[in-house]
């Protein structure tokens, strides 16, 4: 028996090749890409912790950087500085150095700081989860104060930045301008845990403690760290394009 | 016209990679030749809007790729294979090129069908949901020409895209080149003169960062028969002729 012939088998078995090999994105992938604005960004959330390398060196660090704010806790240098300090971390384990497929991801429309993003949300969420599931499991053991610290103090915190800079991101559809907002949001919580960990005298409020934790003099050399750095950012995006004088 | 290049120079600190190239090309199979170190991998990847030149004036698909809304736009219609593909190897043969089909921005419902359409073009149906860290070598070359494929681009652009083949995969990539170049401006970075001679309408030949040549793949012939070139075919002759002449005028 043969097809007629104004049947294009080659684009019938394309069809059903299609059909048999098609994947169907799961509920949280479909969600993502609603929520993101973009099906690309929702896939290369959901393969962040497939790329094992790349998982275990931003895993690594970003846990490191946990611990060292842990020893350093009652700096606000160390926790204005240690975000950037993640994101070097994450973005190198994401970036040419590590990532196999990093030329070929730059090359394609999706851009590679929003891409870069959600990888930075799903490193933190879920050392967040697995920093939840530490704290629950070391309840009552000596161990106890040092993951609460680590989860509730930097991992939850930091996945509720990353949250936002990725929100604001998409919102504005500008990767540097989503980070602006985290930035900001970062220093925000920096700062007002600073206010709150500042004993109240008789008649002053939380309000009056955090306006002295802006005006702290401790705090200018991190408020010329973060202007010099949102300077660096201003200026290489308003930068004159080469190529195009 | 898909490609415009004018001046354009790419400079690495004191090394000057691209050295004042300009350059256009419409639909078609464009062969770019040239000794290691010529600068075509550099040229591909200014090209793939990756690397930003040093200076010049560089025009894709009609769009300014230093604009990021004109960038974006070029690589919707992209497609690359660069050089030495990085993969991953937990990520089926499907799975792989249908990633990069949502990273190229292409309507969703369309991707299945697009994806297979790849899959089926370079040969790889058998193995289209076999892991990726079990595949050959040449395989693996043949992923990459279907993710680069897989959005059906305006403008294609594979480095060392045979690197890896066996003599009959090459024959059907040759082809598959040919067909391409019908609608879609094809640019192939390559060692193999041969695959110039059956595949391309035009060759430019890069020396020192430079364009030394730019004509058909008879012209190059031409130029082996008229000149000194060693090689044992003709295209080789054309090749190896030209190159001595931009080194004797380098030097």
């Amino acid at each position: 028996m043969t097809a007629p012939d104004d049947v294009d088998l080659d684009r019938v078995w394309t069809g059903v090749a299609a059909e048999v090999w098609r994947r169907h994105p799961g509920r949280l992938e479909r969600t993502a890409a609603k929520l993101l604005k973009s099906p690309g960004l929702a896939r290369a959330l959901l393969t962040t912790q497939s790329l094992l390398f790349p998982w275990l060196i931003a895993s690594t660090v970003v846990l490191a950087i946990g611990a060292l704010t842990q020893v350093a806790a009652d700096q606000p240098l160390v926790w204005l500085l240690t975000p950037a300090v993640a994101a070097i971390g994450i973005a190198y384990a994401y970036g040419p150095g590590v990532d196999p497929a990093w030329e070929l991801a730059s090359s394609c429309a999706v851009s590679d700081r929003m891409v870069l993003l959600t990888r930075a949300v799903v490193v933190f969420a879920v050392n967040a989860l697995l920093g939840l599931a530490a704290s629950a499991a070391t309840l009552g053991t000596r161990a106890e104060a040092h993951t609460a610290q680590l989860t509730f103090a930097w991992l939850l915190p930091m996945t509720a930045v990353c949250a936002l800079t990725l929100a604001a991101a998409v919102a504005v559809r500008s990767a540097v301008a989503g980070a602006g907002a985290g930035v900001a949001a970062w220093i925000l919580f920096v700062l007002a845990r600073s206010a709150l960990a500042t004993p109240q005298g008789p008649g002053q409020s939380a309000a009056v403690n955090l306006a002295a934790a802006v005006t702290d003099p401790n705090l200018y050399l991190p408020y010329l760290a973060v202007a010099a750095c949102c300077a660096a950012v201003v200026y290489y995006v308003t930068r004159p394009q080469r190529g195009t004088q | 016209m898909n490609i415009e290049l004018s001046d354009i120079t790419r400079k690495f600190g004191r090394t000057v990679a691209v050295d004042g190239v300009s350059l256009d090309a419409g639909p078609g199979v464009l062969g770019l030749l040239g000794p290691n170190g010529a600068g075509k991998t550099s040229l591909l990847r200014m090209l793939a809007t990756i690397l930003p030149p040093s200076s010049g004036q560089l025009v894709l698909l009609g769009r300014d790729p230093a604009k990021p809304g004109g960038r974006r736009e070029i690589r919707r219609g992209l497609g690359y294979l660069p050089q030495n593909l990085g993969y991953y190897p937990s990520f089926t043969v499907v799975e792989f090129i249908e990633y990069f089909a949502l990273l190229k921005e292409m309507p969703p419902h369309l991707v299945p069908k697009a994806v297979a359409a790849a899959v089926e073009k370079v040969d790889l149906g058998p193995k289209a949901r076999a892991k990726l860290r079990t595949l050959s070598g040449g395989m693996l070359r043949r992923v990459g020409i279907a993710q680069a494929i897989v959005n059906e681009p305006e403008l294609l652009l594979l480095d060392e895209p045979t690197a890896g083949l066996d003599p009959e995969q090459r024959v059907a990539f040759r082809a598959l080149m040919r067909d391409l170049g019908q609608t879609a401006t094809v640019v192939v970075s390559t060692h193999l003169v041969e695959d110039v001679g059956a595949a391309c309408s035009e060759v430019a030949m890069m020396a020192s960062g430079k364009i030394v040549f730019r004509g058909t793949p008879r012209e190059l012939t031409a130029r082996g028969e008229a000149g000194q070139g060693v090689g044992d075919a003709p295209l080789e002759r054309g090749y190896s002729a030209i190159l001595a002449a931009a080194r004797t005028a380098a030097s």
